[in-house]
C-alpha cells in the first residue's frame, strides 16, 4: 500500500505508486544539486493533496522559505493552515520577528529542545484542531544542525522524531550535504531511514535515484528543474 | 522562607514550594514545553523580590526575555534583580552584554567557572538552567553531571534554590538513573500523553526529598498569555428542566455560549473558567426529557458533574438524579448545586441531602447562580474531589 505520492510521475511509477505511510527519508546529495528542490517539490505536492506539511528550515527565514514558493508559481496561500514551518534562522540573525501561524522560532539550529516543542505542537494542531491524518516532515537540513551540535545530539533528537514520524503514519525527509560528512556520521544517519533519496551531478546534469523502498534501487533518473523550480523528468538511465 | 513554585497544586504537594538551598528538575519528554514551569517560577520569585540567576544555554538573553514577554512575564522590569549567565550568544557569534558571559561555550571548565562566580556572587536567590540537556550534549554526559553535582553543593552553602531543566532524549541508561534519582532534591516529570501525536500534557513529581510529595498526575495546558494551567478537560453540568444549569454556567465560566431557543437550551450550553491555576471546559446538557438520547453523548468524557437542582421544587429531585444515570456520569466525583437559593423559602443544602438520599461523597453545595453566590466555592469543592481521584 502506498499512501504518499511524491507528485513526481516517474519516480512514483518506479516506486509502485508512492511510498508507504511511516517512512524516513534520507536525501543525499552534493551542495547544490536540486535537492532542497527536489523536496520543495514534494511538499507543495502534499499540500495541494490536503496533507499537512512541515518544514525545519535552518538555512532560510521563514518568510524566505515562503516567497521561494511564491515565487516558483507554488504558491501556498490557500494552504496556510496546513503548512508550518520551524524557524531556526532569523533567531541568530538577530532579526526581531514574532512567530506568525505559521512560522514559529527558536533560537538556533541547536536548540533541539524548541525545535522538537514545535514539531510536536504542529502535527498536535494538524491532527486534533485540522483533522488531518497525512503529514509531510521535512527537515533542512542536518548537516547545517551538525555545525551546531554534535552527531549524538543529532541522533537522540532523530530517534525521537523518526519514530514519531512511523506511529503517525507520516512521511520524513531529512537533507544532508553529501561529501561533507565523515563516514561514521553517514552510518550512523543511514541507521536511522528507511530509505534515500540520492542526487547526483555529472558534467552539468542533474539525476536521482531511489534506495531502499522497493527490492532493488530504481534506475537513475536525469531530471530538470525549470524557472518555476518545478522538477521534470527528463529520461530514464539505463544503468 | 521557602520559593513558591507559582502553580497551587505543586505548591501544596510539595510542602509549599521549594526550600532555599534544594535544587529541583523538570525531566520533560521531547517536543512537550515543559520549560514554561521554571520560567514560571522565576517570574513569580522576581515579583516577590528575589533575585535570580538565568544560565541560558541554548538561546540567547534577548531571546529568553522575548519568550517570558510571550506568557506576559516583562523581566525588563526585574533588571536589577535579574542576572544572566550567557552561555549561547558567543557560540554563535553574537556579541554579549550581560554581567556572566561564558566565552567558550561547548567548554564546560569555562561554564563551570562562570556558574560557580554567578553562584557564589548571590544568596537566597533562584538559579535557573535553561537546558541541562543542551550542555550535556555539547560537552558530554558525564562531564555535565560532575560540574552539576557542584553546582548544587554550592547552591545549597549559598541557600540559593536552583531550578533546572532537561529534556529526556535517549541518553544512557546511567545518565537517566543518575538524573533522576540522585543529582537533584526533587524531581517534576512532565509528559505527553497520546501515540500517533502528543494530545495531551501532564505532570507530576517523582520525588521531593523534603517532603512526602503526592503522587498524583495534573494535566496541564500552556497559555499564551497565562503559562501554565491545570486543565480538567470536561466538567458537566446537567440537572432537570429550568434548575438554572444555563445561568449557572454562565455565572461559573470565564467566557461562555449557549444554543438556546425561547430561553430553554436544546442543545448544549459551552463555558470555560480558568481560576487559580486551574481551566476546564464545562459543558451543560439540556433537562427536558425529549433529549434524553442524547445525554450519555455529552457526558462522555467527563471528569466530574455538577447536578443542578431547584431548591424549589422537591418534586424534580427524582429526575435530577436519574439524569446522573442518564449521562452515564454516575459514580464520577459530583457536586449537588442547590440553586436558587436567593428565593424566599428555598429548601436549605442540609434538607436536599436528606430529601435526595444522596451519599456522603456527594456534597450539597447553596447557590445562587443568578447571584453569582457560591459558585466559585463549588467548583473548589468539585476541582478538589477530581483530582484526590487522579
Amino acid at each position: 500500500m502506498t499512501d504518499y505520492e511524491l507528485g513526481i510521475p516517474d519516480i512514483d511509477d518506479a516506486l509502485g505508486g508512492g511510498i508507504r505511510g511511516g517512512t524516513n527519508i534520507l536525501v543525499l546529495g552534493p551542495p547544490m544539486s536540486g535537492k532542497d528542490t527536489i523536496i520543495n517539490n514534494i511538499i507543495y505536492h502534499g499540500l495541494a493533496s490536503k496533507e499537512a506539511a512541515i518544514i525545519v528550515s535552518t538555512e532560510e527565514s521563514g518568510e524566505d522559505m515562503l516567497e521561494w514558493f511564491s515565487n516558483s508559481g507554488m504558491s501556498v496561500d490557500a494552504y496556510m493552515n496546513l503548512f508550518g514551518i520551524v524557524d531556526c534562522v532569523s533567531a541568530t540573525l538577530g532579526l526581531d520577528v514574532k512567530d506568525t501561524a505559521s512560522i514559529r522560532r527558536v533560537s538556533g539550529p541547536m536548540n533541539l529542545t524548541k525545535i522538537s516543542v514545535n514539531i510536536t505542537n504542529y502535527f498536535n494542531e494538524f491532527w486534533m484542531k485540522r483533522g488531518v491524518r497525512k503529514a509531510r516532515l521535512c527537515v533542512n537540513s542536518l548537516s547545517t544542525m551538525l555545525m551546531y551540535t554534535n552527531l549524538q545530539a543529532i541522533f537522540r533528537f532523530l530517534h525521537v522524531h523518526t519514530r514519531r514520524i512511523k506511529t503517525a503514519n507520516s512521511i520524513g525527509f531529512y537533507i544532508v550535504e553529501d561529501g561533507v560528512h565523515d563516514a561514521q556520521t553517514m552510518e550512523t544517519f543511514k541507521q536511522l531511514f528507511d530509505g534515500i533519496i540520492k542526487v547526483e551531478v555529472e558534467e552539468g546534469h542533474q539525476f536521482m535515484q531511489i534506495i531502499g523502498l522497493t527490492p532493488q534501487p530504481t534506475k537513475w533518473y536525469e531530471f530538470a528543474i525549470d524557472d518555476d523550480n518545478k522538477l521534470n523528468i527528463k529520461r530514464r538511465s539505463d544503468i | 522562607m521557602v520559593i513558591p513554585i507559582a502553580l497551587p497544586i505543586l505548591d501544596e504537594s510539595m510542602g509549599g514550594g521549594i526550600p532555599p538551598g534544594k535544587s529541583l528538575l523538570y525531566c520533560i519528554q521531547p517536543g512537550v514545553e515543559g520549560d514554561v514551569f521554571g520560567m514560571q517560577t522565576l517570574y513569580y520569585g522576581l515579583e516577590n523580590g528575589y533575585k535570580a540567576v538565568y544560565i541560558s544555554t541554548s538561546s540567547s538573553p534577548d531571546y529568553v526575555r522575548e519568550r517570558f514577554r510571550e506568557f506576559g512575564w516583562e523581566l525588563e522590569s526585574y533588571e536589577g534583580q535579574l542576572d544572566f549567565v550567557d552561555a549561547y550568544s558567543h557560540f554563535v557569534g553574537l556579541d554579549s552584554n550581560e554581567k556572566y558571559v561564558v566565552d567558550d561555550p561547548d567548554d564546560i571548565n569555562n561554564i563551570d567557572s562562570v556558574v560557580i562566580d554567578a553562584t557564589k556572587n548571590t544568596s537566597n536567590s533562584i538559579i535557573m538552567c535553561e537546558s541541562l540537556s543542551s550542555i550535556m550534549d555539547m560537552c558530554g554526559e558525564i562531564e555535565t553531571i560532575a560540574k552539576v553535582n557542584e553546582w548544587t553543593r554550592l547552591s545549597m552553602l549559598y541557600d540559593n534554590t536552583s531550578i533546572y531543566n532537561f529534556t529526556a532524549w535517549h541518553y544512557s541508561d546511567e545518565t537517566i538513573k543518575k538524573i533522576r534519582s540522585e543529582v537533584f532534591n526533587s524531581v517534576i516529570r512532565v509528559g505527553g500523553i497520546g501515540e500517533r501525536v502528543i494530545f495531551g500534557q501532564y505532570f507530576g513529581v517523582m520525588k521531593a526529598d523534603w517532603c512526602e510529595p503526592s503522587r498524583k498526575t495534573f494535566l496541564f495546558r500552556i497559555v499564551r498569555p497565562g503559562g501554565v494551567r491545570v486543565y480538567i478537560p470536561k466538567i458537566l453540568v446537567t440537572g432537570p428542566f429550568d434548575a438554572g444549569k444555563t445561568t449557572f454556567v454562565h455565572a461559573l465560566s470565564t467566557r461562555a455560549v449557549s444554543v438556546d431557543r425561547f430561553g430553554t437550551t436544546v442543545a448544549l450550553d459551552h463555558g470555560h473558567i480558568d481560576h487559580k491555576g486551574l481551566s476546564a471546559d464545562i459543558f451543560g446538557t439540556p433537562g427536558q426529557e425529549r433529549f434524553d438520547p442524547i445525554l450519555k453523548l455529552l457526558g462522555g468524557e467527563s471528569m466530574g458533574v455538577f447536578l443542578v437542582v431547584d431548591s424549589m421544587r422537591s418534586n424534580t429531585f427524582a429526575r435530577a438524579k436519574d439524569m446522573l444515570k442518564l449521562t452515564k456520569t454516575f459514580g464520577l466525583p459530583c457536586i449537588v448545586i442547590a440553586n436558587k437559593q436567593d428565593v424566599p423559602g428555598a429548601a436549605p443544602p442540609e434538607r436536599i441531602k436528606i430529601e435526595m438520599a444522596l451519599p456522603d461523597d456527594i456534597p450539597v453545595v447553596p447557590v445562587s447562580s443568578k447571584e453569582k453566590t457560591g459558585v466559585v466555592e463549588a467548583f473548589e469543592m468539585l476541582v478538589d474531589n477530581i483530582m484526590r481521584g487522579l
